[in-house]
């Protein structure tokens, strides 16, 4: 993993257009998926996800391969949503709309239904949550990343991120059991 | 038991920390329990939350990466070949003050002026290109800015 990211510091300080082909293809469904969870907005999301990219190969020279290359990636991601917060372009709880794709594999009809109309409930309960809450979750339980990465990505103290993880769960609770979870 | 413990248990249990004493609590405490299977199966369907980035965005944003990668190329290319013009004016300059001064002072010496006079002619030497190039840029400027609206 050091290696993996001191290569891509390199590659970065010499903005490789082709490492940055390879990364984007890499952390495409990654980041995505982190960037719809905290923005709400699967629009915006993608308009981020561009901007991210686009930061990543301007700054690139200041990531130097000591720190994971993925929460590095993701604090730029998340000082975008805060830049574009700022600037009075929020998005909209009203508007907020989670888009979903098939999932892969070949699921029965039926199957496919109930996969749906869970991944509806509790997406619908992802949507409730505030931005904070949501965050903590999507770094937990989708990107398995450690208490110790998402306190790194979002800038937190280790107990704000146990507390927001713990109470993101409470709140999403009766639409997990909505789900059937 | 109060609802400290449960929190404090359902706290390690949100963020994944096994501990013997979170073990021991919860073969005691059905509630933990469920909160613990609940949190095991909100991993699994957040884990299996089919959200991707379709191939048109992907391929959108190497293109635009590239492209941006390009200008940043070029600008730095520019940015090159300024440092070095602003390094030859200095150097061109240094050389040029010393001869305009030895120059001036051997003039002056010749036709035997006082010092404060070839001096005062070496400052305005100096500085004359300087305030003919800011005038005519103030000159263009106004044009440009009074042109705007055409």
């Amino acid at each position: 993993m050091a290696d993996e990211n001191a290569e891509i510091a390199q590659g970065l300080r010499r903005r490789d257009p082709d490492l940055l082909d390879r990364l984007i293809e890499q952390y495409q469904h990654r980041l995505l998926r982190y960037l719809v969870h905290l923005t709400g907005r699967r629009e915006l999301a993608e308009d981020l996800f561009q901007e991210t990219w686009v930061r990543v190969l301007e700054r690139g020279r200041q990531y130097d391969g000591r720190r994971d290359f993925t929460g590095w990636l993701f604090a730029i991601a998340r000082n975008l949503f805060i830049d574009q917060q700022r600037r009075g372009r929020a998005p909209s709880e009203d508007s907020a709309e989670l888009d979903t794709a098939a999932a892969a594999g070949q699921p029965s009809a039926l199957e496919l239904a109930m996969q749906h109309e869970q991944s509806a409930q509790i997406l619908a309960g992802m949507k409730r949550l505030s931005a904070e809450y949501r965050e903590a979750l999507s770094l937990r339980f989708q990107e398995g990343m450690s208490l110790e990465e998402i306190a790194g990505v979002t800038g937190a103290p280790l107990g704000t991120v146990k507390s927001r993880i713990y109470r993101g769960l409470s709140a999403l609770e009766p639409w997990l059991k909505g789900a059937g979870l | 038991m109060n609802g400290d413990v449960h929190e404090r248990a359902r706290t390690l249990i949100a963020c994944g920390e096994e501990t013997p004493w979170l073990a021991e609590h919860l073969e005691s405490c059905a509630a933990c329990r469920e909160f613990a299977g609940s949190t095991e199966r909100t991993a699994r369907a957040l884990r299996a939350l089919p959200i991707t980035a379709g191939w048109s965005l992907v391929s959108a944003t190497q293109m635009r990466v590239r492209q941006r990668a390009r200008e940043l190329q070029l600008r730095q290319e520019r940015l090159g070949a300024i440092w070095i013009c602003c390094a030859a004016v200095t150097l061109i300059a240094g050389f040029t003050a010393a001869a305009l001064w030895s120059g001036l002072a051997w003039i002056g010496e010749r036709i035997s002026i006082a010092a404060p006079v070839w001096q005062m002619s070496f400052v305005v030497f100096s500085l004359l290109p300087t305030v003919v190039t800011a005038i005519l840029l103030l000159a263009r400027g106004t044009h440009l800015a009074d042109n705007k609206e055409v």
